[in-house]
């Protein structure tokens, strides 16, 4: 009974948060034009999706943006994260009180301080400013995955190493780098996420010109009806779905490798 | 070479972009467009007052909802078999990472498509431009927020601590009540930051979803940055933002006091 | 005196691996009794299921008498102290303690008194505003104890409770649980991998390997009298070598003929025979029948240990006296220290 009403449940909840994705997707194989009357099978709203120019260049704007971002924002984010754990205490407070402000902050708040500093400069918004927000809201993610490694990192490893004739570099590269890459690639992975799905401090940076996808999917909305969306929400979720299940296929086999 | 050295890159970046900028806005609150200092933009907040009250109580209904829907979705979830687990997790994640915007317009198509039904059948009853449509969005938006820091705690919990309470003699709800959800707080804590944040600053939900009547603080700040190009208030109207949401992070960041450096 | 609780014939299995194969054992009052085992031979699981954690798949958990094997855990009129604590650590020591008396709804100025009364009892005078995270693991570990025992239990279940506890630790806190169980007068069940703890502290010991018990006894039994190789071996360190019953008070092994206490299993069977290392007394090798040649010696802090060959077996030897390597000793065992033991079919190795 008890688990029948959590099935229930948690059945219920799942239903409301996919019924909207599960409805966009169904009228993206609408032939007609309606998103609320369904005239008929087709596959033309994906068709025209992979065929639209403005979609392709603001996917390849997000592509582009997200790994440069993401690559920048977890070097200088890795260097800061080992850097800041030397610190004293009072200077570390400091800087990681910096460091949460973008995490913290709303998008909102981010992107028009951003603006606002741009503007002031006489910095016209563009592809640099977008690029430049991105690795600023990247960063602390990074931070946030490697200090916790930082911390819990075995130093007599370092040590060890040095101990046995490696210099600090090599000692660096062959004993701390292995500790810490977990948190590094799960900084990148963050970064990389976060800027593919930011939309809000993307509005407020990109100026005229640039597009990424998601604010090609705000104007595309707001201005008409179009059922390239749709068939976009469906390649998503597809997309989303492959890389999720393989992202958790190697945490099932650890799991099972630990239950036994 | 002196260790230390190595994150000055970043204490550069952090100062000219995340510091300056942000100081930027308390600057430009108290500055008119020549840069000279004056409090009109402050005082010209009282006329926003409705609808910065509006989004305090759109966020506060929304985060209450998503914390209850949420914690039962979390609780139930953290029952489950490895296996089903997994799944859950992969089905909570998926709509997370798509685009928001899109999210949101699956539910004004969808609010739609029942307004249609609505009307087919003869019913006159608004169904999108309202309270609770933006309240719907917000939650359907930001529940998965909730739950993945709740269920966290949840999973972290240590098993035999729940023993220990029933072998005490505590029945399931006497379990619940001391020792699951005092130790919970953590991810409660965060959830509610996790959603009122982007919350009580969305513009994109209100204006898919509320029409222009529903605006939130969010869609003023956005006018007057984009559309009509008044920096100076629309700085003011953020430093009132910063300051209101500053408010509920010290209050909830209690819940949540796992070793976060720094923080305040 | 009576049974407090009785297992009978239960049957535990978890994904087709059988834990505890039908499985029986009588608890008597007041007394203190161990399980003891190597990991994996069901001692935990019988432990959670007399505490009510693990429903067995058949048989029952008899308490007082009565069925208890449906009732839920916070039913039943046991405590168990979990391994490695499992406090709750969002309260101090006096929540921690009190937790079980709020649920009962206590008075608020009994609890103080008995919440108290328990801080004296595990000596934790003070402490009771303490954070149980700031405690040492000897405190936690009183704690958990103090949290148990303040309900009154008839039985407490102890799992591993000294487990995480350095030796010299694990030494003060064994005497203080055995005061604490003179004191309180209720019955301990103490679940161990170490023998030492078991046989230090236990009225009784049982012994448990694949989710069978081997044998229930006094510690002294346990020790002087093990039934199969699997004790011997299993409690203190042993010699085990086959050997012949050739009669009553007869036996020969390593082609040496020796008198010998036990009776009854008949002429010429084939036996176990178990020695220990400390029964063995280094002769001349012309005074002795069992002759053998020292291979190594290594210093022990009391003793030195030292591994001889015979003809066909490598003993191992404690002893205050030390010969060198190569050194030809003569053995001499004086009949109440040769145990004989029967031939199990499966257990023999």
């Amino acid at each position: 009974m008890r688990r029948f009403i959590q099935k229930s449940y948690m059945g219920l909840v799942f239903g409301f948060l996919y019924l909207p994705i599960a409805y966009l997707i169904f009228f993206s194989f609408n032939s007609g034009k309606s998103k609320v009357i369904f005239s008929g099978f087709s596959f033309k709203n994906y068709v025209n999706l992979f065929q639209d120019e403005q979609i392709m260049q603001a996917l390849l704007n997000t592509l582009i943006i997200a790994a440069i971002s993401s690559v920048v924002a977890t070097i200088l984010g890795t260097m800061a994260a080992i850097g800041i754990q030397r610190l004293r205490k009072l200077p570390r407070n400091a800087i990681m009180n910096i460091t949460y402000m973008p995490v913290l902050n709303p998008d909102i708040i981010t992107g028009v301080s951003m603006m606002l500093f741009f503007s002031v400069l006489g910095i016209s918004l563009g592809y640099g400013t977008v690029l430049l927000a991105h690795i600023t809201f990247n960063i602390p993610y990074v931070i946030l995955a490697i200090s916790p490694k930082l911390r819990q990192m075995d130093v007599s490893v370092y040590e060890a190493a040095m101990d046995l004739g490696a210099s600090p570099t090599v000692a660096f590269r062959k004993a701390i780098l292995p500790q810490i890459m977990p948190g590094i690639i799960s900084g990148f992975m963050m970064a990389l996420t976060l800027s593919v799905d930011d939309f809000v401090v993307t509005f407020f940076l990109k100026g005229v010109e640039v597009e990424t996808l998601a604010t090609v999917i705000y104007t595309t909305t707001k201005t008409r009806i179009n059922l390239s969306m749709n068939a976009l929400c469906g390649v998503m979720v597809i997309v989303v779905l492959i890389i999720l299940i393989i992202a958790n296929l190697p945490a099932k086999q650890n799991a099972k490798k630990r239950e036994e | 070479m002196k260790k230390h050295l190595i994150a000055v890159p970043y204490y550069v970046w952090a100062v000219v972009f995340i510091a300056v900028p942000l100081l930027m806005i308390g600057y430009c609150a108290f500055t008119d467009a020549s840069g000279a200092f004056t409090l009109e933009n402050i005082q010209q907040i009282t006329k926003y007052w409705p609808v910065m009250l509006r989004s305090l109580l759109y966020a506060a209904v929304a985060t209450a909802c998503c914390l209850v829907i949420g914690y039962l979705l979390a609780y139930c979830m953290a029952q489950q078999s490895e296996r089903t687990k997994t799944v859950l997790m992969i089905l909570l994640m998926l709509p997370m990472w798509i685009s928001f915007v899109l999210r949101t317009q699956a539910m004004q198509d969808l609010l739609d498509l029942v307004q249609n039904w609505l009307k087919a059948a003869g019913i006159d009853l608004q169904v999108r431009n309202n309270a609770l449509a933006v309240v719907l969005g917000l939650i359907y938006n930001y529940l998965p927020f909730m739950v993945l820091p709740i269920y966290t705690s949840l999973e972290k919990l240590d098993k035999r601590v729940i023993e220990a309470a029933e072998d005490l003699g505590a029945n399931r709800f006497n379990v619940f009540r001391k020792v699951i959800l005092p130790l919970t707080m953590p991810g409660v804590g965060s959830g509610i930051i996790m959603v009122f944040v982007p919350t009580i600053s969305t513009f994109v939900v209100s204006e898919k979803l509320g029409g222009a009547k529903f605006n939130l603080i969010g869609n003023v700040i956005q006018e007057q940055f984009l559309q009509v190009y008044n920096p100076n208030v629309g700085a003011a109207i953020s430093l009132v933002m910063l300051v209101l949401i500053l408010f509920i992070l010290i209050i909830f960041s209690f819940l949540d006091d796992e070793t976060k450096e720094g923080l305040l | 005196m009576k049974n407090i609780i009785e297992l009978q014939n239960i049957h535990v299995s978890f994904d087709g691996e059988t834990i505890l194969d039908h499985f029986n054992l009588n608890i008597r009052d007041k007394e203190f009794v161990t399980l003891l085992g190597p990991s994996g031979c069901g001692k935990t699981t019988s432990l959670r299921a007399i505490a009510g954690f693990v429903q067995p798949q058949a048989g029952k958990v008899l308490f007082e008498g009565k069925d208890i094997t449906k009732l839920p855990p916070h039913k039943r009129q046991v405590n168990t102290v979990f391994q490695r604590y499992a406090l709750f650590s969002h309260y101090n020591v006096f929540e921690n303690i009190a937790f079980g008396l709020r649920i009962s709804k206590t008075p608020e100025k009994e609890i103080k008194e008995r919440v108290h009364e328990m801080l004296a009892l595990v000596n934790l005078k003070g402490f009771e505003n303490r954070n149980v995270a700031q405690l040492s693991g000897g405190q936690q570990q009183r704690v958990a104890i103090a949290r148990a025992l303040v309900n009154n239990p008839k039985v407490l279940l102890l799992d591993e409770p000294l487990a995480a506890l350095d030796l010299k630790l694990r030494k003060g806190m064994q005497n203080e649980l055995l005061r604490i169980q003179r004191q309180m007068g209720i019955t301990f069940v103490y679940v161990t991998h170490d023998q030492e703890e078991a046989l230090t502290m236990s009225d009784t010991v049982v012994v448990m390997k694949d989710g069978l018990i081997q044998q229930i006894g006094t510690p002294e039994d346990i020790y002087n009298e093990p039934t199969n190789p699997f004790v011997a071996d299993f409690i203190g360190e042993s010699n085990i070598l086959p050997g012949t019953m050739l009669k009553d008070y007869l036996v020969e092994f390593e082609g040496v003929e020796f008198p010998c206490v036990d009776a009854g299993f008949g002429e010429n069977v084939a036996v176990d025979v178990v020695v220990r290392p400390e029964d063995i007394k280094i002769r001349e090798p012309e005074e002795e029948a069992l002759h053998g040649v020292v291979e190594t010696v290594t210093f022990k802090g009391v003793h030195y240990e030292m591994m001889v060959r015979s003809a066909n077996y490598l003993w191992k030897i404690h002893s205050i006296t030390c010969r060198e390597p190569g050194t030809k000793i003569g053995m001499k065992i004086i009949p109440e220290y040769i145990h004989i033991m029967a031939k199990e079919a499966g257990t023999a190795n």
